[in-house]
């Protein structure tokens, strides 16, 4: 542990002639001790990944991993991308994805929120088992949902069935326009409940006496809802659904262990793509490539994620 | 006990200078009250002599030594804070028994110290309370005490008081003055009500805008405030100050208002303004000093009363003279109108006068 | 008057049935939500008390027939080379898992209190730069950190994992820690320091103990995260007794594909331990949420 005792702080004497800006860092120097650790494990596992990543993207590689014999192409890597049909498949893939598992899990976890914010019996409990989803391991869940799909054995399918809603049991995640969809859901079912903690943390900063005072000004409940409660959770909400964003354009487990990206590439995103490429083809080059391109759009999302937290962040004096 | 130092004292926080070379000597067993406006730096000076924030330039001194680069620890001091920062965590006696413990004070004798303490205080009832289970008074008394076992040389104290309801906070102004004159303990107490100061303080240090202002007894400092800023923050209402004309024909020395009426100086008066560096002279005068009349006196100049309010005791009246408002205190049973004509007499013996300028206060010799 | 007197009661229970109605909107809501929940978790365990014969039955049995722990009974069975696999890839889990939450923790709670408390040169920036890394998928790193680990390696170790996993842990760690002690008053510690206590007294005496609710969720969220992971773990690690859980059992069961009992009952046992420490713990989790991230 790196904790420095702070003394230096006390010691403002400075060598003379040092400029402002080099002066300043100077005189802080025992407060980055504190930050070191962090920044140093940050700087190994992401500064250089990435600096690796853009470099790997315009060489030509062979495959294995031997990569000093790649070769420099320039952009060709970006045109072989942008110009496959693959890539706008599963560019369009991602979109729905993220898109609609984003959404979805945030309406509903904002609405399991709110229908648990009143004090009721068994609430606790409740909200424990609600959780659970989001607690367990994306590789259980991936297995759990592929066996309640399973084209011959699935509850669903036997449920759908017995209800004589199909002669036989739809085959969900074998089929190129129900695939999507079925992940979609497997996805929601284990994203929604972050969604629900982060608006069940927001409520509670919601102040009671706003809320009793619209109620004597005569607002009901849908108006209280939607102009007190609603502005208050604007920025936990943006968070949220940042952060949900993110992770799903990121996700990468159900997809892959559910479906590997089949059938006909109906389910592959860009993760599992790139992995694929990388891991599977052995086209370094190209997978670099394609993670510049994410990281390029990840950068756009990310500016808005800065944003909507410096909007919650609070400037504070230094001790 | 013992006196403390400080020697050209300057905080700086980038290009900003929140203390501003002050220097002063507070004697062994002294109270002194570091008052002024919001922002003018009396956390910092507190913060600075406790070592909590580390000086720019200039030297502090408690007891015999130079303390600029001892931690707070060893600058033999203690504090009370606003917001009294007991440990959340820890109960009443924890909370008291905390300074010594880190002291290394074997456990008996830290247990009596506590236990002394909290009956000298009176919350010996107390001690195995968590603080939030403590009202405000309550809080302030743990706060107190957790400075006082320790018997440290100095006691600061940043507005102690500020977050008690008004009863509170003049029983607790009498029982800190009262541990003042038990102990004979030297004691900073930063306040920006004056009336703290001046009830409990020996001495009264004014600041503004990081700088001291003026550093005296409370009665000096009321009587004879070295400038403008002083003389319009100490005291309540405020003095009122006049900008005025200063002009002197056949050895008469007169001041001229903007409405063009003329007020003539006793010639002690007529000195100051000799003194001053320009014609514009700014006349002070307290609410208690002026008489109102109702017509026109000689000596006595024309104003319009603005608004009246009456307090029981006295009514106050403003009015407007030269561009300036005026307070003046008359009995009850006078009765004024607002917009009634009215004339002002000032006290020459007790008027104040200072430089339109340099707004410092001219002096007769 | 008259007609106050009459629309009085009227406007009154229309107002109570609209109230009722909201209310009854939730609760139906609840409700599905928790079918929607807890279906797919109740089947994985019924499917787990099967025998390998009875899962494969259509129409499925709704409950077995015969109930059987025999799964259960396999993967735990040291003597047997399925229960071998099983429970070296717990201990492997269990073994990252801990070391990156500790690590999280140490490396954290410094890094945090700076954060909050000093105002050094680049402090915002770095502040953000540690946040972004959220924003980056695993796969953007793995290639680069494949390498990497060889060339230092690591490659095949937990090592490789635990430091990985510690920069996933400590963004959230550092902010939701962070937002905690930007809500301990500057005056606590500048208090204990005039009490006698140095800087470094003061924070593990009196900024530690406050901050406790954050470091547990803190140490939660690095745990959950290191136990689940699943893509690092299964690019850098090969060797079958250094597998963690979920690669473990995905290795396993895609050599053993009809084993469906079995693989419910690993993917419960898997999610045990992580399910009982959440749970046990979560109102420290919602409370360091509202007081770290929600609360600014
Ligand atoms: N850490 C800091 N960084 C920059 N400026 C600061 C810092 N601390 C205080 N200041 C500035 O220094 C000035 C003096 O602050 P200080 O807290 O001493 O005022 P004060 O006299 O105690 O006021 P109040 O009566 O409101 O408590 C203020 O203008 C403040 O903004
Ligand atoms: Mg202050």
């Amino acid at each position: 542990m790196t904790i420095v005792t702070g003394k230096a702080e006390a010691r403002r004497k400075l060598q003379p002639g040092r400029s402002g800006a080099l002066r300043k860092i100077w005189a802080h120097r025992a407060d980055y001790a504190y930050v070191l650790p962090a920044i140093a494990v940050m700087l190994i596992v992401i500064a250089y990944p990435i600096y690796y990543t853009v470099e790997l993207s315009f060489f030509k590689t062979p495959p294995g991993l031997q990569l000093r014999d790649k070769t420099f192409i320039g952009f060709d890597n970006y045109t072989t991308i942008l110009t496959s049909q693959v890539f706008w498949k599963v560019t369009w893939n991602t979109l729905i994805w993220t898109l609609g598992s984003t959404f979805i899990s945030f309406v509903l976890g904002f609405a399991t929120a709110l229908a648990l914010h009143r004090d009721f019996i068994g609430r606790g409990v409740l909200r424990a088992i609600l959780i659970i989803p989001w607690v367990i391991s994306a590789v259980a869940a991936s297995y759990i949902w592929k066996w309640i799909y399973h084209s011959d054995f699935g509850i669903i399918g036997a449920v759908l069935v017995g209800l004589g809603l199909a002669d036989q049991p739809p085959n969900f995640i074998d089929n190129v326009s129900t695939v999507l969809p079925s992940l979609i859901v497997v996805n929601i079912w284990r994203e929604f409940p972050f969604a629900m903690i982060m608006m069940m943390a927001g409520l509670q900063t919601v102040p009671d006496q706003l809320l009793r005072a619209a109620k004597v000004d005569g607002a009901n409940a849908w108006q209280r809802f939607w102009h007190v409660t609603f502005p208050h959770l604007r920025n936990v909400s943006v968070v949220t659904m940042l952060l949900l964003a993110v992770a799903n354009f990121n996700s990468f487990i159900i997809p892959w262990i559910m479906t590997g990206g089949g059938p006909s590439n109906a389910s592959h995103i860009w993760i599992t793509h790139i992995y694929e490429l990388a891991f599977g083809r052995q086209r370094w080059g190209v997978a670099s490539a394609y993670s510049v391109l994410l990281f390029l759009t990840l950068m756009t999302l990310g500016y808005f994620y800065v944003r909507a937290l410096s909007g919650n962040e609070r400037k504070e004096g230094s001790a | 006990m013992a006196h403390v130092v400080l020697q050209d004292l300057v905080k700086s926080y980038g290009g900003f200078k929140a203390v501003n070379h002050v220097s002063l000597t507070v004697n062994d067993g002294e109270f002194v009250a570091l008052v002024g406006p919001s922002g003018c730096g009396k956390t910092t000076t507190l913060n600075l002599v406790a070592g909590l924030t580390p000086i720019t330039s200039g030297d502090i001194i408690i007891g015999e030594r130079v303390v600029n680069d001892l931690d707070p620890k060893d600058r033999d001091i203690a504090m009370v804070f606003q917001n009294y920062a007991l440990y959340p965590q820890k109960s009443v006696y924890k909370n008291l028994a905390f300074p010594l413990q880190m002291r290394k004070l074997p456990k008996d004798e830290i247990d009596k110290k506590v236990k002394e303490a909290a009956r000298v205080l009176d919350m010996t009832h107390l001690l195995e309370r968590k603080p939030r289970e403590l009202s405000g008074g309550q809080q302030q008394r743990v706060a107190l005490g957790r400075a006082l076992v320790r018997d440290p040389a100095v006691f600061l104290m940043d507005e102690p008081l500020s977050n008690l309801d008004a009863k509170l906070r003049v029983q607790m102004r009498s029982e800190i003055k009262r541990f003042h004159q038990d102990l004979k303990a030297t004691i900073i107490y930063v306040t920006h009500d004056q009336l703290e100061a001046v009830t409990m303080a020996d001495k009264m240090a004014v600041m503004n805008g990081g700088y001291l202002q003026q550093y005296d007894s409370p009665a000096q400092v009321f009587a004879h405030p070295v400038n403008m800023f002083v003389a319009s923050f100490i005291g309540s209402p405020a003095m009122s100050l006049i900008p005025l004309q200063a002009s002197t024909a056949n050895g008469n020395t007169v001041l001229t208002g903007a409405e063009g009426w003329r007020l003539e100086l006793s010639p002690r008066n007529a000195q100051k303004v000799a003194r001053a560096t320009t014609k514009k002279v700014v006349l002070g005068a307290r609410h208690s000093t002026i008489k109102l009349h109702k017509n026109a006196l000689p000596g006595s100049v024309p104003a319009k009363a603005y608004t009246v309010e009456p307090t029981g005791d006295v009514t106050f009246v403003q009015a407007f003279l030269s561009g300036a408002v005026v307070n003046v205190s008359v009995p009850p049973n006078i009765a004024v109108a607002p917009d009634e004509q009215i004339w002002l007499e000032f006290d020459q013996e007790r008027m104040h006068l200072f430089d339109g300028e340099t707004e410092m206060a001219l002096k007769a010799n | 008057m008259s007609t106050i007197a009459e629309t009085a009661p009227r406007a009154q229970t229309r107002r109570r049935m609209r109230v009722d109605g909201w209310r009854w909107a939730g609760r139906i809501f609840l409700v599905f939500m928790l079918l929607y929940t807890a279906l797919p978790m109740i089947w994985m365990l019924i499917t787990s008390i099967k025998s390998g014969f009875a899962a494969t039955q259509f129409p499925p049995q709704w409950w077995p027939d015969e109930p059987t722990l025999a799964s259960y009974q396999k993967l735990l069975d040291p003597q047997n080379s399925v229960g071998q696999d099983f429970l070296r890839f717990f201990w492997n889990s269990l073994f990252v898992s801990t070391v990156t939450t500790i690590l999280s923790v140490i490396v954290a709670v410094p890094a945090a209190y700076a954060f909050s408390r000093f105002s050094f040169p680049g402090r915002n920036f770095l502040f953000f730069a540690v946040l972004l890394r959220n924003m980056f998928p695993a796969v953007i790193f793995l290639v680069p950190l494949f390498i990497l680990m060889r060339a230092i390696g690591l490659i095949n170790t937990h090592g490789s994992l635990i430091l990985t996993y510690l920069t996933f842990g400590l963004p959230l760690a550092i902010w939701l820690l962070k937002g905690f002690y930007d809500n301990i008053p500057v005056q606590l510690e500048q208090a204990a320091r005039i009490d006698g206590a140095t800087r470094f007294q003061a924070f593990i005496m009196i900024v530690m103990p406050l901050s406790t609710p954050g470091i547990i969720a803190t140490a939660i969220y690095s745990f959950i995260g290191a136990w689940n992971e699943y893509i690092y773990a299964y690019t850098f690690l090969s060797k079958n007794e250094q597998l963690t859980l979920p690669v473990g059992i995905q290795r396993f069961f895609s050599e053993n594909t009809t084993d469906f009992p079995g693989l419910m009952a690993a993917s419960f046992m898997m999610s045990v331990p992580v399910v009982v420490l959440f749970l046990v713990l979560q109102r420290y989790f919602v409370r360091a949420l509202t007081e770290g991230a929600v609360k600014h």
